[in-house]
């Protein structure tokens, strides 16, 4: 029995490892602006929420998307797209009460739905990196995957400019600027959204009695795009610390339904090589 | 740091082969393998909603390769997805080809040391089982390292580590926690040797889990290890066996308890008696927050299991209540119990006529835990609060069935079987909303003997509902001319109801859509390999093993599958 010596550090080191007791799960002092501040610019990280009005489970995944947006703040942009045949299109044949008759789905969010591999819902990416090997992430692993990138320096900073709504023609024009801080060895593409807060229409929910709900608040919709799918570039390789730069768009067509006090636009800088998102910014129609 | 296993790989088969070569003028070296395929061309079908990938056509393959020479062995098993059919895997996407699992093993005395992938089982799962579900796309492989070791004569011990199999992306990719495991067994028959004169055995053994994530988290303080552990016991005797496996887990706040913090427990008895043409088996279980899983934001419950809970509900067969209503277990809670009784009637006797009667008798159910929330998801967060192997108030499911086999003349054999389910398809397949589906299967089958060698065997089967998609039949007959063709056809009919509407989930009142699923299966077998082509409808529906199960989407198409051993 003189090999029973290699088995003991073996059952004493997992016992020694074994189990954390957590008597406290809420961190002291929670909540609030967590990550940003200081002087430098730093980088604001963009969570790209895929849900849909039949997804069951997708609202325990907008719980999640809430409270990390109530805890991060602007540090943290959240866009719902509302993805999946299955999750998202108007049911076929329409219900007699009209029940998820809205088709919620985009061109932009198909094709992010099929370019990124989602093949579950609810599910998020943030800011298009993969966190455990894995671009596509469980609401469970939201918030690690933002704590490990908010709060970096940023190697741009990028705001909008001006939003102009033309209330006659219902369109939108907008001027998005960048600045470089370091050395930019990628080009970095724009992208600019349209989102919807506040859209009040049917979700199903597994966690409510009865699950269908006709009014559920839905945040963040993503409506349409600005310039295109995969947007446009803005900030080339090479560009240097100093080096701004400007793009503007104008008469964007909106539809009558949006409700204008209830929309914003997301600008986001992304890597064309790898697609992961360098910055990005959030500004509402309305103040 | 997440490890690239492609390198491994080569340095693994470099050995591998060099070790071939060298080992080619030697005598006791062997290469086996295996390898399967299934193929599926997929046509266009609005009226069953048929899934159409982009590809049109779907093909994915595995071959497993084998090297042993006296007490080493190294394997690997490549595989490809190009794309992997519709529905396939159950948990997180399979994509591209590459190498799947790889290892190399030895034993040395009395110790057996594995490197590289393996698949690993404590006693019954409950805190550890690394187990691969081919047809299911089920695979948490282990990639570590693996230990078993005899110091005496009836004592195990096993201990692992390693990271389990997440995806596959031209590779199989691994998750993000670490799983440390240790296991003891003693088998006292085998320990006192020629001191134990009984019969009878005892088996005990108890095993020792943890993993470990990261915690980033930035809402929640997470427990980055977190334990769990088992004990059991197994008495045997020429006649009887009963089995107990009790198994606690510390506070796991993961994605599929809601983060919550109460530690999670399980418990399993269950004794069998048999002795010749009757047996006998009574077991019950109760599962209380028993998810664990190395990656606490696992995307869906098919990935990274670390354990297994097993089921308590029988695994039928037939196509009707094995696709529309199979029980999947609740990890999250359930409690379960299951009794079964078989009998022969011997030939000779009144009952058993001139070549003898069986007959089975199964029930099992499963209800919720008996459980109050606690409402402290602003505090300590354990979320419920629970009774002990009580029941609670809601019926998941319930299964009474019958089956009745005898063979009443020299060609022919008959069964037939009678199935009374309870479903609660909110709970067992998350569609809420959705009432309870009560059911009655009714299902006779022939068999009939032309000659020696060539025989057809035929089965109808009768679905009545009033919940769900309503009424289904399914008729069919397969011819089997030995030893190497086999034709079969198939067709399923939801009939829905003999009236004009349906009150469908005795709620609205539908125009019924009265659909076929007809599908016919040609067969040719020879030597190792197996030829199989099937073309026509597959009915959407539920594929399960082991109370494992994933969703299968509807399609219309042309499938092949070929396997082949050597």
């Amino acid at each position: 029995m003189t090999g029973l010596k290699h088995f003991l550090p073996l059952v004493a080191g997992i016992a020694l490892v074994a189990c954390d007791k957590v008597d406290q799960p809420i961190p002291p002092g929670g909540g609030g602006n967590g990550g940003g501040g200081g002087e430098a610019v730093t980088r604001r990280v963009l969570l790209e929420e895929f849900t849909g009005h039949r997804c069951s489970t997708c609202p325990a995944a907008h719980q999640v998307a809430a409270q990390l947006k109530n805890f991060y703040g602007e540090q943290l942009i959240v866009v719902g797209i509302h993805a999946t045949s299955t999750f998202a299109a108007p049911v076929v044949p329409p219900n007699p009460d009209g029940s998820y008759s809205t088709d919620f789905r985009t061109p932009a969010g198909d094709a992010y739905t099929t370019a990124f591999g989602v093949s579950f819902l609810p599910t998020g990416i943030v800011s298009r990196k993969p966190f455990n090997n894995s671009m596509t992430l469980a609401q469970g692993n939201w918030g690690s995957a933002i704590s490990a990138l908010i709060g970096e320096e940023a190697e741009v900073d990028l705001w909008v400019e001006s939003i102009d709504h033309n209330a006659g023609a219902n369109n939108v024009g907008a001027v998005v600027k960048a600045a470089v801080l370091k050395p930019i060895p990628q080009d970095l593409h724009l992208t600019v959204y349209l989102l919807e807060d506040h859209v009040i229409d049917w979700q199903i929910n597994q966690q409510a009695s009865p699950p269908d709900i006709p009014d559920y608040d839905h945040r963040h919709v993503l409506r349409t795009n600005l310039n295109g799918i995969w947007g446009e570039l803005m900030v080339g390789a090479g560009a240097q610390p100093g080096d701004t730069l400007t793009l503007a768009y104008s008469s964007v067509p909106m539809d009558p339904q949006w409700n204008v006090a209830n929309c914003s636009l997301v600008a986001y800088l992304y890597r064309v090589d790898g697609n992961e998102v360098m910055q990005a910014v959030e500004r509402k129609f309305q103040p | 740091m997440l490890h690239e296993p492609r390198a491994t790989w080569r340095a693994l088969l470099s050995i591998a082969l060099v070790t071939t070569v060298a080992a080619q003028a030697q005598e006791g070296a062997q290469i086996s393998g295996n390898f399967s395929s299934d193929a599926q061309y997929y046509n266009e079908d609005e009226d069953i909603n048929a899934v159409v990938p982009p590809e049109r056509l779907s093909a994915q393959g595995w071959m497993n390769l084998i090297y042993t020479y006296k007490n080493f062995e190294a394997g690997g098993r490549f595989e490809s997805y190009e794309p992997a059919l519709a529905g396939y895997p159950a948990g997180q996407p399979y994509r591209g080809s590459g190498v799947g699992y790889r290892y190399a093993k030895f034993t040395v005395s009395d110790l057996e040391v594995t490197v590289g992938n393996f698949f690993e089982q404590f006693g019954q799962g409950m805190v550890f089982r690394s187990y691969e579900e081919r047809y299911l796309g089920v695979d948490n492989a282990m990639d570590g390292v693996r230990l078993r070791y005899t110091p005496y004569k009836g004592i195990r011990l096993k201990g692992v580590v390693g990271r389990q199999r997440f995806a596959f992306d031209n590779g199989f990719t691994k998750g993000a926690g670490v799983v440390r495991g240790i296991d003891a067994e003693v088998s006292l028959n085998e320990l006192l040797d020629s001191a134990w004169t009984s019969p009878n055995n005892l088996t005990i053994g108890g095993s020792f889990v943890s993993k470990f994530q990261e915690d980033r988290d930035p809402l929640l303080v997470l427990p980055q290890n977190v334990g769990a552990g088992a004990l059991r016991a197994n008495y045997t005797t020429p006649r009887w066996n009963l089995y107990s496996e009790y198994a606690y887990k510390i506070n796991d706040p993961s994605g599929q308890n809601g983060f919550i913090y109460k530690p999670g427990q399980a418990l399993l008895v269950n004794a069998t008696y048999s002795t010749r043409g009757f047996g006998a088996s009574l077991g019950a279980h109760t599962f209380d927050n028993m998810f664990f899983q190395s990656d606490r934001a696992a995307p869906t419950p098919f990935d990274l299991n670390i354990n297994f809970l097993p089921p308590l509900a029988k695994q039928h067969t037939y196509n009707l209540p094995a696709t529309l209503y199979p029980y999947a277990t609740q990890p999250n809670g359930e409690v379960s119990a299951q009794g079964e009784l078989f009998y022969k009637w011997h030939k000779g006797t009144k009952l058993g006529g001139k070549y003898g009667t069986r007959l089975a008798l199964n029930y099992s159910v499963a209800y919720s835990l008996d459980s109050a929330a606690t409402n402290d998801l602003t505090t300590t967060r354990q979320g419920y609060s629970t009774n002990f192997f009580q029941p609670g108030e809601d019926l998941y499911f319930q299964d009474i069935n019958i089956e009745l086999r005898k063979r009443v003349s020299e060609r022919w054999e008959l069964a037939f079987s009678y199935l009374n389910l309870v479903y609660d398809i909110d709970i067992i397949q998350g569609k809420p909303g959705k009432p309870v589906v009560h059911t009655d299967i009714v299902i006779l089958e022939g068999l009939y003997k032309f000659n020696a060698r060539n025989s057809v065997r035929f089965e109808a089967q009768h679905l009545s509902t009033a919940q769900d998609q309503g009424n289904w039949v399914t008729m069919l007959a397969e011819f089997t001319f030995s030893p190497h063709w086999f034709l079969a056809a198939m067709d399923q009919y939801n009939y829905v109801t003999t009236g004009e509407t349906f009150l469908e989930d005795g709620k609205n009142e539908v125009n019924p859509n009265r659909l076929h699923y007809p599908i016919g299966s040609v067969g040719y077998i020879r030597g190792g390999n197996r030829f199989q082509v099937n073309y026509g409808r597959q009915r959407a529906g539920i594929f399960c093993v082991g109370g494992v199960c994933r969703e299968v989407p509807a399609a219309n198409g042309l499938t092949l599958s070929i396997t082949s051993t050597f």
